[in-house]
């Protein structure tokens, strides 16, 4: 067994009010890929980011290649062959990428200028040596996600990187191109170099990995060979019991009446590949349209345009009766739309207002809840006990501020506020990215609910599982097109993949 | 009507538009080099202000141009440094310590003026030594070649090379490309072993010390006097000038060219008897058609980018 090259020991970091990491532990070998695992909050990339020296542990100890250290900082950890892929990438949108790759290690010529020739020919050799195909003098505004995967790799390759932290590199990419970064991956290990893969997606740490370190609630669970587990044990490691995440979808009744038809629909994005090219689709009464695509392919803006957040410039909207394109979003709501929103913090919640405040954030327009420009506060707080009790939010007071809660239960205040307006039409956008697998259960189980009672949902969502476990029909979005509409029976990982990166169905 | 005219535009406007221009041009360079670490140094009004002060009251004292210029250097250095610190180390917001700065200064150098020179309203002495003039024996023989390129204070030619000097270091060098990256996306910078406070903090000092020569430009060289207020918004017009060009030196020089050349047809439009309220009203309705414009372009440019219909 050779001896670890990486050892971190009873590491604690606290974040204001959190405890992120509670006696965190972990150890890597040279040539091995070691995932690492847990639920989303379970500490696995703050663990990381220590090691990487972003972040100084309060307490533990941190062992590479036999020198000791209490913390770190990036610098020290790249003189150390320590390289880090973020989840967000590191890149500056507005440099190129040979100056994105070069910074902070670039080559000079006298005078302090820099040696952008020398720079090129050192890079090219990573990019022959491993077959990581990218364009070195495009800007990086001006290349796809798959892409810039790569040139973080590179450049922490180019820094020196004898030990590659991968942080969920595959959440935004398509099975094909994850399959893609699988084959250099193992290319990287067998030229000695060493890979920690942080994901929660089990499949991929079987397929991959040597080891499995398991982390749950910011402590070390279990670190076990995977040949000596299965995806149903590490599962139960992550969560501390079983799970099912299967909500039985039960087919509702045939679907309705169109209510909502978006015609030959142009949306204007920041992003070359989310603009809005012509899209078309009908929402019908009873159904659940699950929207599959790869982030950044122009679903937001769908969202958006439809919920009246962002300017259309060409097509038209209906919404039961009326267009509804270019309204304000109120109008849009009052016209029969209800929204859960990609981003909670942004746009979901109000932080700085209690549970109740935010869950009435649409009921307080209407009686009971007001009277007048007065707020009825016995009926409010009787409509937040509802909600709270239906949709299982903890802590279960009303007034208790919408700073403190956990992802799952901000979530669970977002779609109770949403999926109890019982609009015609509610768009549900990545209703459980970031929130734990308890809640997840709980957001599937009253989506499949709604749409049992008549509500038309478009669910966006990044997680194909999730798709096909909900929608009865599922549409599939490329580079701001819809390039395919099948039935939930028909449809499975691979063809959605497909038709995710832009191939064509057989 | 012709004739008077040609009395507002002739070569000499060149001369005029130069001098004008430079004074705006140091702010604009004090602002760049803060702004390209994402700081908006709004300050650049004080610091100018008390650079021009300490400029003439140690030419004054020590009959020496250089001196003076070292002095309002570290004074404009000092300036720059509390306000780092109060920005980056205590998190103050850099508007509102640019604003405190500028308040400071305006008060400041008024009471100065009372207790170490004496006057109020304005200062001259035949005592001031100006910066020096750059003269060109070989030009004297022609009028127009004279007046175009001749006796020009050493600033306003420093201050075209300082342009160029900074655009080669933002682009070319390797101190640039990492100051920009602090600028556009800090958290890469920081994952590239680049130390982001340090940084912005040492960009900080240098605009202190352009913002300095700012000032002592504009009471030695620009005039020979200290006078209350006398930046009068050329500070604000620099970083005008600075979002004009979007940070990059040579664009955001031309925003200084077009503010200058306003001022100088301004001052000639007054011998034409036209009222001087409007007069004074020139170079205020400059800088908010120029920023207006820039904004225009850069929205037009915007809406151009994220249209799907093309």
């Amino acid at each position: 067994m050779s001896q670890p090259i990486v050892v971190m020991e009873a590491i604690v970091k606290d974040f204001p009010n959190v405890r992120a990491v509670d006696g965190g532990r972990f150890d890597l070998r040279a040539g091995e890929v070691h995932s690492l695992i847990g639920e989303n909050g379970a500490g696995k990339s703050t663990m990381m980011k220590t090691l990487y020296g972003l972040y100084a542990p309060e307490e533990g100890r941190i062992v590479v290649r036999g020198r000791s250290f209490e913390a770190l900082t990036p610098a020290g950890a790249i003189s150390l062959g320590i390289g880090m892929v973020h989840q967000e990438f590191m890149l500056v949108r507005e440099l190129t990428v040979l100056e994105n790759i070069i910074l902070g290690f670039e080559p000079r010529k006298s005078g302090g200028r820099i040696d952008f020739a020398e720079a090129e020919g050192r890079v090219r050799r990573f990019i022959d040596d491993y077959g990581l195909h990218i364009q070195l003098h495009k800007k990086v505004n001006a290349i796809s996600v798959g892409e810039a995967q790569r040139v973080e790799i590179i450049k922490a390759l180019y820094r020196g990187a004898e030990i590659l932290i991968l942080d969920e590199p595959t959440a935004v990419l398509t099975p094909q191109e994850a399959s893609r970064l699988f084959e250099i991956l193992k290319t990287l290990t067998a030229s000695g170099k060493s890979v920690v893969f942080i994901t929660h997606k089990l499949r991929e740490v079987m397929a991959l990995s040597d080891r499995v370190t398991v982390m749950r609630q910011g402590r070390h669970v279990a670190t076990v060979d995977v040949s000596a587990t299965s995806i149903p044990d590490l599962a139960r490691l992550m969560v501390g019991r079983d799970v099912f995440l299967g909500v039985s979808r039960a087919d509702g009744g045939a679907a309705g009446d169109v209510v909502l038809s978006v015609e030959d629909v142009f949306v204007p994005s920041d992003k070359e590949l989310s603009k809005l090219r012509g899209v078309s689709f009908e929402l019908r009464r009873g159904e659940i349209l699950g929207l599959a695509g790869i982030d950044g392919n122009g679903q937001s803006e769908l969202v958006e345009a439809i919920a009246g957040l962002r300017p259309v410039e060409g097509g038209r909207i209906r919404l039961g009766q009326g267009e509804i394109q270019n309204r304000s979003p109120l109008e849009v709501r009052a016209a029969g739309l209800a929204h859960i929103p990609e981003d909670r913090n942004a746009r979901g919640l109000n932080r700085a207002m209690s549970i109740e405040e935010n869950l009435a954030g649409m009921a307080f327009r209407r009686a009971p809840l007001s009277r007048g420009p007065l707020l009825v506060v016995g009926a409010l707080r009787r409509f937040a006990r509802r909600l709270i009790e239906t949709f299982d939010i903890r802590p279960a007071r009303p007034e208790a501020p919408a700073a403190h809660l956990s992802g799952g239960n901000a979530q669970k205040v977002v779609v109770a506020r949403e999926v109890d307006e019982e609009a015609q039409v509610l768009l549900a956008a990545q209703p459980t990215r970031g929130v734990d697998v308890g809640s997840i259960e709980n957001i599937r189980r009253e989506l499949v609910r709604a749409r049992d009672r008549g509500t038309a949902i478009l669910l966006v969502s990044a997680d194909l599982e999730e798709i096909l476990s909900l929608s009865d029909r599922i549409a599939v979005m490329y580079e701001g097109q819809i390039t395919g509409l099948l039935d939930a029976e028909g449809a499975d990982e691979e063809s959605l993949g497909l038709l995710m990166t832009g191939g064509a169905l057989p | 009507m012709f004739d008077d005219l040609s009395l507002v535009f002739n070569y000499t406007l060149f001369r005029a538009t130069l001098r004008a221009s430079t004074p705006i041009l140091y702010a604009t360079l004090t602002c760049i080099l803060t702004q390209q670490a994402d700081i908006l140094n709004v300050g650049v009004e004080g610091i100018m202000l008390c650079g021009a002060f300490t400029a003439v009251a140690v030419s004054y004292f020590s009959g020496s141009w250089l001196l003076a210029l070292l002095a309002a250097v570290a004074v404009g250095t000092v300036i720059a440094a509390v306000m780092a610190l109060a920005h980056l180390r205590y998190k103050a917001d850099i508007f509102v310590v640019g604003m405190a700065v500028n308040m400071l200064a305006l008060a400041l150098t008024r009471f100065l003026l009372q207790k170490v020179l004496g006057t109020s309203g304005s200062f001259y002495d035949r005592a001031i030594v100006p910066l020096p003039r750059i003269h060109l024996a070989l030009l004297d023989g022609n009028e127009v070649l004279r007046s175009l390129f001749n006796d020009y204070s050493l600033f306003e030619p420093l201050g075209i090379l300082l342009v160029f000097f900074l655009s080669w270091l933002l682009y070319r060098t390797v101190w640039g490309l990492r100051l920009r990256s602090v600028g556009l996306n800090p958290l890469a910078a920081e994952t590239a072993g680049i130390p982001v406070f340090r940084r912005k903090f040492e960009v900080m000092l240098y605009s202190g010390v352009v913002g300095g020569m700012a000032g002592a430009y504009l009471s030695l060289g620009y005039s020979r006097l200290f006078a209350e207020n006398m930046t009068n918004g050329r500070g604000f017009m620099g970083v005008a000038a600075m979002f004009f060009g979007g940070g990059d030196p040579i664009r955001s020089w031309i925003g200084c060219l077009i503010f200058g050349f306003t001022d100088s047809i301004g001052s000639r439009l007054q011998s034409l008897g036209l009222p001087p309220q409007f007069i004074l009203m020139i170079p205020y309705v400059a800088t908010i058609s120029i920023l207006a414009l820039a904004m225009g372009r850069k929205m037009a440019a915007q809406r151009r980018a994220r249209s799907a219909l093309k």
